[in-house]
């Protein structure tokens, strides 16, 4: 058969954005008159899913399937476990690890793609899905959310603005706006956002990260890899330096130029997503630089990983010194980061090297607390803070973008 | 504020935008290039300007020669067609298009939108028969050439469906840049058929706004080799001699290739043939084939532009570096049956100005790598290029043949050795005598 | 008990500093309070008070200044 598929992956092309604007038409008219259109709604994200898994990707959507009955079958499983009334810990242990396993076994299969396991594929959007089933699963384990509305927990985990690769977003935030119409001023004001976030990730996405990520860097990275064949030993040179700003750019502008997407077009829907980036190059610390850089993501390793382990040993009393638990907890949080973007040294060192920056960062916060009268805090310090902050954040980035391995080992 | 004049503040701007963006690009702009772009753009053989038309019509229309080529070309030593062509103020200038993996079909499709300025004119191609491998042009490659305004050009410029177009679109279909409704374009003359008029207006409409892009942003991402040229124009005589020429490319090529045996540019030797790679090598090329590949029928196409456009080709056929043919193990035997498939491709249609050298790959300093021509090869080119330049511009005619657009053709064994004479050639060199 | 006080006595164990003239203050905004120190304010109103608050209910911008933390646990004390 000679049928033509249509593939669509979601925000990469111009194009994408006029296809996506005609199918909102309807969602908007109607929120603006106070109603969601709520069948139409889901219509709109089945198409604009089944197109990003036609065609030749058709394996990926199945997956996807599977996927999805297996993770309502732990999350209702473990809900009804908990109307029980019952609450063991090792059921709470295993519903979570049931929730990742998924995960876990596409991260291996991505790891180690010579030694494939039967069934197993990933597809776009599985991390960003995990991040919705286990945060459920920690919250019904809490008895913060007590009810799962079958069709609602379906939209949250497929609301398809954020489905690639977020903003994360939390279920009983999601549940309260999904089913009402915004009050038509608010709808306004968010349509007024909407609109500049949409031109914004423009200028982000398609003008300075298509100049940082498509123009510049294949020349850069290409000079980086003559000049170090060149010099030798560990293959530094300046293009190497010119190769970790360059990256860093591309980076924050490319993600954040979806981020932006996906926030705006949640909006026009009349879901208020949370958003990612708030202006993370002016941090003065690498803390605050976490508080500010994908930030969805970082808020959910704080309050799924960090905060529950801390909560979890100071309870037992497992560390005597609460600097230690609290180092403890960095690692944990920065490796299993470092381990969820992948199963490569780079990605792993990447995770240490940020525990480590902000081990450093808390260390260096309490000393500054206690000799406050004799270190200066002036307008200098603080664009200080701000250089340092971005050239270690930049460092780190150089790491993450595996272009050390390419041009030590020859692979990425 | 009432809601609908804030919905308009809200959604005005970007309305007026879209419909300012839209007007910009449907309007007919027209641009003409300066000289120093245009000469900028002959010599930086970026794949902008490859993928464009209107830079290449405004060179064509300005003394600008197409050579049509592949890696090669890049190979910018004091000796390069374009340094030659600047010092001795030829009345012609090179205008480099090809460059890594810009095999027939790439260039066929970047062929199309100049047949105008090519009619009757001149062009060189210099032919590597490392590109008739058994798959011909590389889909990775071809997503680097492939411009979609030249495929609304060649969509929007057949007449009849023929043999050739069928041909050609099928082979766009099999590449993997082909979308929207250019592809439903192609599926429609692969099959025989003509555009429906639907198609015509939406291929039209995005051959307007491609083509303006073309004439906004061509000049965008020009690389300057201007320098480079000028700097190696000094190094030559002042008055155009063979021999003292072949002297600078012996002298130069000395300097450039004293780090290996195999007479390898030094740069080239020491990026790309490192010890772990050099061994993988070796022996590897024991069994490439050049004889059989639809490579043949993709060149055909680039001959059957030429014939329509009338337009007088020299065709060169480079070596391989001997030292390294031996090297790699790849057959001298069946480099040669390639090279004279090729030729009775060439001869037996009336393309009968052919520069062989594909036997001089032993020739000390002739080569500039390992299947690249330097030096003293560009030298030996300029000895073909030069007389063919100083011809007059003159239609010729040739006689196209489908028949090399068979699969029967593609996997023929190589011919070993070719006649001489070929009716087509002898046809036309009656009709001009009787002029 | 006075719970304001109680707070404030537990905030200070944490920060190191009186914030009774500060009830309004964005305590994680400024640097005092961080996601360690919520941990630890957590376990010690849950001991104080005797209520559960699970981290899962604790939302930064709910319990950013003294006065939200206050009225956070008045309000827990009364369910």
């Amino acid at each position: 058969m000679n049928f033509n598929f249509i593939n669509l992956q979601p925000y990469t092309n111009p194009q994408y954005f006029v296809y996506l604007m005609i199918g909102l038409v309807p969602i908007i008219i109607g929120l603006y008159h106070g109603h969601r259109l709520k069948i139409y709604e889901v219509a709109f994200s089945l198409v604009f899913l089944f197109l990003i898994f036609d065609g030749d990707k058709w394996q990926q959507g199945v997956n996807l399937i599977i996927y999805l009955l297996f993770q309502l079958l732990v999350s209702y499983w473990y809900l009804h476990y908990r109307q029980n009334g019952k609450n063991k810990t090792w059921v709470f242990y295993l519903a979570v690890v049931l929730a990742i396993l998924p995960l876990v076994l596409v991260k291996f299969q991505i790891a180690f793609p010579k030694a494939p396991i039967p069934g197993v594929l990933a597809f776009l959007g599985i991390s960003y899905i995990t991040f919705k089933t286990v945060q459920v699963i920690m919250e019904i384990r809490d008895g913060a959310i007590k009810e799962l509305d079958l069709s609602t927990y379906l939209r949250f985990l497929l609301f398809f603005p954020t489905f690639s690769s977020g903003p994360i977003d939390r279920y009983r935030r999601f549940a309260k706006e999904c089913n009402v119409a915004p009050k038509r001023d608010q709808y306004l004001a968010d349509l007024e956002i909407a609109t500049r976030n949409l031109f914004q990730g423009f200028l982000y996405k398609f003008v300075l990260g298509w100049f940082f990520g498509t123009y510049w860097l294949p020349k850069i990275s290409k000079a980086a890899l003559i000049a170090g064949a060149a010099n030798g030993g560990l293959k530094f040179s300046w293009w190497l330096v010119a190769y970790m700003y360059c990256y860093s750019m591309y980076l924050f502008f490319d993600f954040a130029g979806y981020s932006l997407f996906a926030v705006s077009i949640s909006n026009f829907m009349g879901i208020h997503t949370p958003v990612n980036f708030n202006k993370p190059f002016i941090s003065q610390n690498i803390k605050e630089f976490w508080n500010r850089w994908h930030m969805t993501l970082s808020f959910w390793f704080r309050d799924y990983i960090y905060m529950r382990f801390t909560f979890f040993a100071m309870k037992k009393k497992l560390f005597k010194n609460p600097i230690r638990l609290s180092q403890a907890a960095y690692l944990l949080l920065f490796l299993t980061m470092g381990f969820w973007h992948g199963l490569t040294w780079y990605y792993i060192v990447y995770g240490l090297f940020h525990a480590i920056a902000i081990i450093i960062n808390d260390c260096w916060l309490r000393y500054k607390k206690k000799h406050k009268e004799q270190i200066p805090s002036n307008k200098f310090t603080k664009w200080l803070a701000i250089f340092v902050t971005f050239n270690i954040v930049c460092f780190s980035f150089l790491i993450f973008s595996g272009f050390l391995s390419e041009l030590w080992f020859g692979w990425k | 504020m009432s809601n609908k004049r804030r919905l308009w503040q809200i959604f005005g701007p970007v309305l007026c935008a879209f419909i300012l963006l839209l007007v910009i690009f449907l309007m007919p702009w027209e641009r003409t290039f300066s000289k120093d772009a245009i000469y900028q753009a002959a010599n930086s053989q970026t794949t902008t300007i490859f993928k464009g038309s209107r830079m290449k019509q405004n060179a064509f229309d300005d003394g600008y020669v197409p050579f049509y080529g592949s890696s090669e070309l890049s190979r910018l030593d004091p000796l390069h067609p374009s340094v030659l062509a600047e010092k001795y103020h030829r009345n012609y200038r090179p205008f480099l298009l090809g460059g890594p993996g810009s095999q027939s079909l790439a260039q066929f499709l970047g062929m199309q939108g100049t047949a105008k300025q090519l009619k009757n004119k001149k062009a060189v191609v210099i032919i590597s028969p490392q590109w008739f491998t058994k798959i011909g042009q590389d889909p990775d490659a071809f997503s680097l050439y492939y411009s979609p305004l030249q495929a609304c050009n060649f969509l929007l410029g057949i007449k009849k469906t023929s043999v050739s177009n069928r041909y050609a679109a099928k082979r766009f279909l099999q590449m993997p840049e082909t979308k929207g409704v250019i592809k439903s374009g192609m599926k429609t003359i692969a099959n025989g058929q003509s555009l429906t008029s639907t198609q015509r207006f939406l291929l039209e409409n995005q051959r307007r706004m491609l083509n303006n892009e073309d004439k906004f942003f061509s000049t965008f991402q020009l690389r300057d080799r201007i320098q480079k040229i000028n700097g190696h124009a000094k190094l030559l005589p002042n008055t155009y001699s063979i021999k003292a020429l072949d002297q600078i490319a012996k002298q130069q090529a000395a300097i450039n290739t004293n780090s290996n045996s195999f007479g390898i540019n030094n740069k080239f030797y020491k990026m790309r043939l490192n010890k772990r790679a050099l061994a993988k090598l070796k022996d590897s090329q024991r069994d490439f084939n050049y004889t059989k590949s639809v490579e043949y029928s993709d060149f055909e196409l680039m001959l059957h532009q030429f014939a329509k456009q009338h337009t007088n080709v020299l065709f060169i056929i480079p070596p391989i570096n001997q030292k390294w043919a031996d090297y790699t193990g790849l057959s001298e035997s069946m480099y040669q049956k390639s090279v004279n498939k090729i030729k009775y491709q060439l001869n037996s249609q009336g393309f009968d100005k052919i520069e062989d050298l594909s036997k001089r790959g032993s020739e000390k300093y002739f080569m500039e790598d390992t299947i690249h021509i330097g030096w003293r090869g560009w030298v030996a080119v300029d000895q073909a290029v030069k007389p063919f330049m100083n011809q007059k511009n003159e239609p010729y005619n040739y006689n196209m043949r489908n028949y090399f657009y068979t699969k029967k053709w593609q996997n023929k064994p190589g011919m070993i050795k070719t006649t001489d004479k070929y009716p087509a050639v002898e046809n036309r060199k009656a009709a001009l005598k009787e002029k | 008990m006075n719970i304001e006080k109680e707070v404030l006595d537990i905030l200070q164990d944490l920060t190191g500093e009186d914030l009774s003239e500060r009830m309004d203050e964005d305590i994680f905004a400024n640097g005092l309070m961080d996601s360690m120190a919520s941990v630890q304010m957590l376990l010690n109103l849950q001991e104080k008070f005797a209520i559960d608050v699970p981290v899962s209910e604790f939302d930064r911008n709910e319990w950013n200044t003294p006065s939200k933390i206050v009225s956070k646990v008045e309000n827990s004390k009364n369910e």
